[in-house]
C-alpha cells in the first residue's frame, strides 16, 4: 500500500487573504430562496456527520437572511468543497420548536443557519 | 498472574464493562432483528447533535484555560495551516467519530488534544508504532 498523496495547501492557497466562507463567494449559483420566504427542514439522513441540529428537523421558518456560501458541512468535514451552496440564516418561533414551551414567551424565536441541501418550500 | 499492570489492565476492563450507551440498558452488539429504527437512528445520530435530548442541569464554571490547553489548540490551528485538515474535518473528528461515550466523558481539549494525534496517524504522518513509542517515553519521565 502506498501512501496517499494529499494536496496539503489547496484550502490554504484558496482562503489566504481572502478567508473563508468568503473564499466561496459566488460559487454557489442562484439561491433558491430569498428572505421572508417560509421554509421547512428536511428530516435527510444524519449517518456520519451533520450540523443540521436534529431538533429543527420537520420545523417551519422564516429566511432571515442569505448569509455565505460555502460546502455544507457533511461534505467540508471530508475537505470535499467543490459543491458550496447558499447558507440561510432561519428564525423560527421557539413554541415551533419545544412542544411544552410556555405561552408567556410565546414571541420567542430562535435563529440558526442552515445550507440550502436541508430546506424545502413550507 | 498479579502485577501493578495487569492490576490496572483488569481495573480498566472492570470500568469499560461499565460503561453503556445512556439508555440505562444493557446492549452487547445486538443481532440485526434487536434493532429498531428508533435504536438505530439514536446510536448513529451525531453524537455532537445534544440540543433538546433531556438532561439534568449541570453547574456553570469560570474556569480559565490551562498550557495545556493552549498548547492543543495551537497544535490544531499549525495542522489547519499545513493543509492536514479543515476546520470542519476537525469538528467532525473531535465532536463526532469520537463516539458517545469519548464525547460525553472526556474534557473539550482531552477530544482536540486525541484528535490531532489520530489525524497524524490517519493521514501517515506518523505511525501508531512511532506515537505509543513516544507516549511511552514521556510517561517514563514522571515515573
Amino acid at each position: 500500500m502506498s501512501k496517499p498523496n494529499y494536496d496539503l495547501e489547496h484550502h490554504v492557497k484558496k482562503a489566504t487573504g481572502i478567508g473563508d466562507p468568503q473564499c466561496f463567494k459566488d460559487e454557489a449559483g442562484e439561491a433558491k430562496f430569498k428572505v421572508g420566504d417560509k421554509v421547512r427542514v428536511k428530516d435527510l439522513p444524519d449517518v456520519f456527520y451533520t450540523r443540521t441540529q436534529a431538533y429543527t428537523r420537520g420545523a417551519t421558518a422564516i429566511v432571515a437572511e442569505l448569509v455565505y456560501e460555502s460546502p455544507p458541512a457533511e461534505d467540508e468535514a471530508w475537505d470535499n468543497c467543490d459543491n458550496p451552496e447558499w447558507f440561510y440564516s432561519l428564525i423560527f418561533r421557539q413554541k415551533d420548536l419545544w412542544p411544552e414551551y410556555p405561552d408567556t414567551f410565546a414571541g420567542d424565536t430562535l435563529e440558526t443557519e442552515l445550507p440550502e441541501r436541508w430546506l424545502e418550500s413550507a | 498472574m498479579s502485577s501493578p499492570t495487569r492490576n490496572r489492565v483488569l481495573g480498566h476492563l472492570d470500568y469499560v464493562g461499565l460503561l453503556q450507551p445512556a439508555i440505562h440498558k444493557e446492549t452487547h452488539a445486538p443481532y440485526p432483528d434487536e434493532v429498531t429504527n428508533e435504536q438505530y437512528r439514536a446510536y448513529t445520530r451525531a453524537a455532537h447533535d445534544v440540543g433538546g435530548e433531556r438532561d439534568v442541569p449541570i453547574s456553570w464554571e469560570e474556569k480559565e484555560e490551562e498550557v495545556w490547553e493552549h498548547n492543543t489548540f495551537v497544535t490544531c490551528e499549525v495542522l489547519a495551516w499545513r493543509g492536514v485538515w479543515n476546520a470542519e474535518e476537525r469538528r467532525r473528528r473531535q465532536n463526532v467519530d469520537v463516539g458517545q461515550t469519548q464525547y460525553l466523558g472526556l474534557p473539550y481539549y482531552g477530544r482536540w488534544l486525541l484528535t490531532a494525534a489520530l489525524i497524524l496517524v490517519d493521514k501517515q504522518f506518523v505511525t501508531l508504532t512511532e506515537l505509543h513509542d513516544k507516549i511511552d517515553e514521556v510517561k517514563k519521565r514522571y515515573e
